[in-house]
Formats: C-alpha cells, structure tokens, sequence
C-alpha cells in the first residue's frame, strides 16, 4: 500500500497547482519540497521600512561571497535574500566555453514566491511554431485545448488586466480583474507608438496582483493588493499569487495535503515488472538521512534542471539513460528567454501629472516582430516590459548643489522616465542541454549540473533588432534617449543563457515518443503514472513570461491523473 | 494586520541604534575643533587587524563628516543629515558592513576632503553660512569637471541616501507611504507635489 495517491516533487509554481486540482478531487497528495518551510510572519520583510533597513539595504562583502550569482539578480537584496540559494552551498558547472546563470531559491513556495508577477498566455502562433519552422518537435496541443485551463488558471490565481484589450498574440478570457492605470506618459507613449505603427500595441501588464479579489481569494485570507511594490520581499495580504498564498493552502483546506520540507528527491523508484514509478527517494537535508517515499503516481515539479536530472540521476540497469528517457531528449532543448534590448530616455512634458502608490505592474508592447512585422534574420519573436515613472530621489542626488536649494530640488518631482527592456523566445536546439557531473557531487550526494547551452545568431539578431526598436519606440514617445544597447548587440554583449530565470523544455512534450518524453497531458510515453508540469515540457519558449502557462497546464494534468487514479488505468 | 516579528525586531533594534545616535548627533552638533582621538583610534584599531570594530571612525571624523554632511543637507523646514542621523549610519557602514579597503577609501577621503575645505580657519569652526560657501565652490568645481574627486561624490550620494532614507527624511522632506492602498498612474502635481520617498 503506498504511501500517498500521488507524491509531488517540488512546491513552487507548479507544483502547488498539482496539489491543489488533485486534493481538491479528493486524492492523498504529498507535497516534497528541498527547502525550508516558509513562514509568512518571519520570512516575509514587506512591513520593513526604509529607515529600519540596516546599511541603507546595500549588499555587503559577505553577499558576494555567499551569493555572486544570485545577488545579480533584480530581486536580490539584503531583505530578499532569504528567497535565493546561498551559491557556495549548490554549486553547478558550465561547459568549457560557455555561460550559464541559473538563479534559484530553496523554500516552500519556490520562485513564485520571487517571480516578477507578469502572466500572459501562450497563442496560436506560438503553438503553432515549432511546427510551422521545424525548430524542436511540434505542440500536442492547440490555444483552442488550452484557453479553458488559461481561464481557470487566471480565475483561482487573480490577474489584474484590461478585458477590453484585443491582442492576437495574447489572447485572454475576459476574467482579469481590474487593470492598473497607466502612467499619464504611458498613455502619451501609447498613443504615440500605436499612431506610428499600426502593427504595433502597448498594453497595461497583466500581473497576478489582486485588485478586486474574489470570494474564494478572501476565504483562502487573500487580500487586495495595497499597492507597496515590495513583492520580492513576501506579502502579508496574501495579494500576489504564491503557491504560500493561494494554492497549498487550497490544498490543505481539503485535508488531503502531507507537506514534507528540507527532503531533497534525488531519484525515482521504479518497479520493472509493471513499469511503474513507485515513488521519490531522497535525504533529509539537515540529516542527510535517507528518505523514501511511495505513492501511486510520482509528479515532478522541481523545475526543469533539477526535474531533468532526478530523471538522469535513476538510471539503472533497464533504463541506462536514465528513467522515462527512452527518447534520449531528457536534460535537452534546454530553452529559456533573452533579455537585453533596452533604451531608457526623459520627457520634459507633462509636468501637471505624478503619480500615487507603487504600482507592482508596468506596461507590455506584446510581440510583432514575424508576426505583423518581419524579423531580421531570426525566427520568432520578442515582447517589451517598461514602465514611465517621473524620477525619484536616486536619480537627482548626484547633481551639482549643497545646501537648501539642493533640497528642494530633490524634494520636487522630477522628469518623466521611460525605461524600456525586451524578452525575447529562443530556440529549442537538442545541443543545448544540462548533464549530470561525472564525478562531482553536492554536499547530500546529488551529482551537479553541468550546463551546456550557446546563444546562437538567431538570439543574437532578435535582440540586435530589439535594441533598435526599444530606441525608437522611446524616441517616438518624444522623449530624449539617455541611453539604448542600439547597435551594441554582439554574443558577448548579451547576458548568459539563464539569466532570464525561466528555464525549461528539458522534459518536453510531443506526440512523438522518439521525439519528446512527455505526451500531450504532461504524462511520460514511457512511464504512465509519471507526470511534469514544471517548466520542463516547455515545447517552445514563446517570449512572454511562462509561469501562467504552467499553472493552466499542471491543473490540466492534474485533473487528467485524477481521471486515471479515479478509473484504476495508473 | 499585526506587525510582523522580524519588523518588530528591527525596530527595537533601531530604537536601540537610535538612543547612541541621539547622544553622538548633539556630540556632533556641540564639537568644535580636532582633538587626537583620530590617532588613536587608528592605533587600537591596528592592534586589532580591523576585526569587526564597534566604531571605526574616531570623534574628530565623526565631527568632521556631520559638518560636511549638515552642509550637504542642513536643517531648513525639515531637519538636516545630522538631526536624521546620517553619520551614525555611515558609521555603521565603516564599522559593520565595509570591508578594510572600504573603511580606508573613507577614512583618507574624509580627511583628505575635511583639509582640503580647511584654509586658515578650519571647517569645523567656521560658521554655517562660511561652510556652505566653501562647500558649494568645491562642490561646483567637482560637478563642472575642473576637479575630479571620485570620493566627495561618493560621500555626497552616501549622505543623501542615508538622508533620503531615514526616517525624517523619507517622511517630512519628501513624501512617504507604508501603505498606499491603492495606484493611481495619473494624479495631479498639485494634490502630491512632492518626490516620493521610496
């Protein structure tokens, strides 16, 4: 009799989903997750204002030491730092030759408690283009199969947006709550770029804040977003989706929810006779004890490198290439998004406006480029995230003046600013993949990532001609560009492989099991009680931010075990 | 909503910051002149290889960097970089958080600043109205490029960040809240005309 129905590994973005559709169907579900348990009244510093930050919240000597590759990260501070892996303790390799940043944290709640909020859903041209360019393996699946799981997916999570927008590329179900207001040089900045390309849009973001939560947001303690932009810091209302916030406690609420932290998974039980998987076998990471776990079907969510390499890691006699790899693609098309075109400028109009709060959202100008408009020489495509702001004291204290005019001169608001960065989709390529270390191992025995991944012209042109756009588009708002990376786009300018924090494809899905180890409801071709819906079965990248995608899948394969447990096929 | 823990900790530890920062901000109001604690200071904390010092810079420093900074940001309608107790955070920047090259960068800068400032009368004693003269000039010559003095700038942001970020200074000279409750992307200048504090 094993343990649970179905043992989850990893609680983040993902896996909490899993937990929650398959508790919600009334099966046992046990939650694995490698970190520590996340309590909201001491791990979250939301309520921490500025003058009781020690140091002036600079990041000290020890942060480099600890953490030289997470602290690069736009979320990492001193009240952050908390939700990102200290690096000397989990280490990784790249190939010789290459770049990888791979930025992470270990804790109940994973990355949805750090992610950056934006939640767009994946359209038909973004299914469709694997198949129509020959890159990686085609979708199993279409936007028509999708958009109800996107619906319900947005409904329990609670996106701010606009329902009026009409956006091909991002389409949407008219279940957003109410959007943020643009700034009024957004509106000014639309305007004027809608009028000068006509195949062009600029959208209010979709974040996953609440601003008008739902009963079932309220009865989960969920509340209205208060408009403090300390996100990354954790929130007390509960007013961003996390899995913290949202779904392990929907998932709890049922009575069907075992939560077992600090166990790190470091392979998969597998029974020959029936071809099962058996369940999860780890350590305890403060014990290092062995840790064994049984259920009647086994989900990975642990993201797609470590999901990939527990896969890699139960190798055994039968399987030597590792476990549900009998295509050989596990670990490969490690795909991602490529950052880097950017242009920021200043606007001396508009001087009767400001703005009130601290909007944890900016605008969106959603992908054209091999769509309305060509690309040159790349395939695919990129979107813009921005925002315009009238400027802060940071960006006037080191000007010329002392003294009391030098006050009043920061204390006045200062110029508009629009700041503008691209993300772009990158191409799934079976070369770029992640293996586990021969030889060397992390401190509880789990061999190391070796990362090997290369941008290629086709990442390298798509954010050449981003950086032109972002120029442009900045200059067609009317405003002075101060600075762009326009015409600066060389391999080595652009930030490493990873750096877009959204790794994936390396258990991807496809209707072709010599293709793809995952079919079309997240399940292995090989294993069937095996499930992933973590960034893993990524088939494509898309260019918009994927976390929505994974909730609208992971419930979609969640509900499709519970039909295979309900009707005794797994 | 409660206040949580942790923020309840950091509060007592800043009301407990804030007692030392009381007494060395009117030490640092009432001095005049140097007196040779600077020496000595550097003599104790060489005996002690820099290892984790309670207060790096010594009384004269101390003197010295609220004189420039009070110059930078002095009291007007709202209070200045003393009464918001900037030095005292630079302090624990020196004696906590840096590194020694970073405890050296500051110490040389300091004096080597506080001198340069100094003629015949030196900067502590001469009036507000001298300092913010001599002050402003050098400063002038610093932003239009004629001397390049990377530290002074450095100083300078240092003591506005600290400023801006204290509490005064965040909620009396510029405009702050905790809890906005809600976003509004286009309000009237009028109704919030000042710079948001964070």
């Amino acid at each position: 009799m094993p343990d649970f129905d179905v043992v989850v590994v990893g609680s983040g973005m993902s896996g909490g989903w899993v937990a929650k559709e398959l508790c919600e169907r009334g099966f046992k579900v046990c939650v694995v997750e490698r970190g520590r348990e996340i309590k909201p009244e001491t791990d979250y510093t939301d309520m921490v204002d500025p003058w009781q930050m020690e140091h002036l919240n600079m990041k000290g000597p020890d942060t480099y030491e600890d953490y030289p590759i997470q602290s690069e990260v736009y979320a990492f501070h001193s009240y952050t730092k908390q939700f990102w892996v200290k690096d000397t303790e989990h280490p990784y390799e790249v190939a010789p030759g290459t770049r990888y940043k791979w930025r992470r944290g270990h804790h109940l709640g994973g990355r949805s408690i750090m992610w950056a909020r934006q939640s767009y859903r994946m359209s038909e041209i973004d299914f469709k283009a694997n198949a129509v360019d020959g890159f990686g393996t085609p979708w199993p699946v279409d936007y028509a199969e999708m958009a109800p799981w996107y619906d319900h997916a947005e409904r329990f999570a609670g996106v701010s947006g606009d329902n009026t927008d009409d956006v091909e590329v991002l389409p949407h179900g008219g279940v957003f709550q109410p959007p943020h207001e643009m700034t009024a040089l957004e509106k000014h900045m639309k305007s004027a770029i809608e009028a000068k390309w006509p195949t062009r849009q600029m959208i209010i973001g979709r974040t996953a804040n609440l601003t008008q939560p739902t009963e079932e947001q309220l009865a989960l303690g969920r509340g209205t977003c208060q408009a403090r932009d300390h996100c990354f810091r954790g929130c007390s209302f509960g007013a961003y989706f996390s899995a913290v916030s949202a779904t392990l406690p929907a998932a709890e609420r049922t009575g069907n929810l075992t939560i077992v932290t600090d166990v790190a998974v470091h392979k998969l039980s597998h029974d020959r006779a029936t071809n099962r998987v058996t369940g999860i076998r780890g350590v305890d990471t403060k014990t290092k004890a062995p840790v064994e776990i049984t259920g009647r079907a086994v989900f990975l969510n642990a993201s797609a490198i470590p999901s990939a390499m527990i896969l890699l890691n139960s190798a055994d006699a039968d399987n030597p290439k590792g476990l549900a790899n009998s295509s050989g693609h596990v670990g490969h098309n490690l795909i991602g998004h490529v950052g880097g075109g950017y242009a920021n400028g200043v606007y001396d109009g508009l001087q009767e406006f400001h703005h009130y709060g601290r909007r944890p959202n900016g605008f969106y100008i959603p992908r054209y480029r091999n769509h309305t408009e060509p690309g040159d020489g790349y395939l695919r495509g990129y979107g813009f995230q921005g925002g315009a702001h009238r400027s802060g004291w940071g960006g006037k204290i080191d000007k010329v003046g002392i003294g009391a005019d030098y006050k009043a001169r920061v204390r006045k608001p200062g110029r508009w600013n629009i700041w503008i960065g691209s993300f772009g989709e990158t191409m799934p390529r079976y070369e770029n993949h992640v293996r586990l270390h021969e030889t060397k191992t992390d401190k509880w025995g789990f061999p190391i990532p070796v990362m090997d991944c290369r941008w290629t012209d086709n990442e390298i042109n798509a954010v050449a001609q981003a950086a032109a756009d972002a120029h442009d588009m900045v200059e067609a708002a009317g405003a002075t560009v101060l600075a762009s990376n326009k015409g600066k786009i060389t391999e080595a300018y652009l930030s490493a492989p990873g750096n877009g924090i959204h790794e994936m494809g390396t258990i991807r899905m496809g209707d072709d099991p010599s293709e793809a180890p995952l079919n079309r409801w997240n399940q292995s071709h090989d294993i069937p009680n095996l499930f992933c819906t973590d960034g893993s079965f990524m088939t494509s990248s898309a260019c918009q931010n994927p976390s929505l995608t994974y909730m609208a899948f992971s419930a979609r394969a969640a509900n499709h075990a519970a039909d295979l447990l309900r009707d005794g096929v797994i | 909503m409660t206040r949580l823990n942790l923020t309840q900790a950091n509060i007592n530890r800043r009301s407990a910051l804030t007692g030392l920062l009381a007494i060395s901000a009117s030490g640092a109001l009432a001095a005049c002149g140097q007196s040779s604690a600077a020496t000595e200071a550097v003599q104790e904390f060489d005996v002690l290889g820099y290892a984790k010092p309670t207060k790096f810079f010594s009384g004269s420093e101390m003197r010295a960097l609220g004189a420039m900074a009070d110059t930078i940001i002095p009291s007007t309608d709202t209070p200045g970089a003393v009464e918001a107790g900037v030095p005292d955070v630079i302090q624990g920047l020196a004696s906590e958080w840096g590194d020694d090259n970073f405890r050296q960068y500051w110490r040389e800068g300091i004096r080597r600043v506080y001198k340069t400032l100094s003629g015949e009368t030196k900067f502590l004693a001469m009036s507000p109205e001298e300092r913010e003269a001599v002050l402003g000039a050098y400063d002038a010559k610093v932003y239009a490029g004629e001397i390049e003095d990377t530290f002074y700038r450095d100083m300078k942001k240092t003591v506005a960040t600290a400023y801006y970020m204290s509490e005064p200074g965040a909620t009396q000279e510029l405009a702050y809240e905790a809890v906005p409750g809600e976003w509004i992307g286009q309000a009237p200048i009028s109704k919030y005309p000042k710079t948001w504090a964070t």
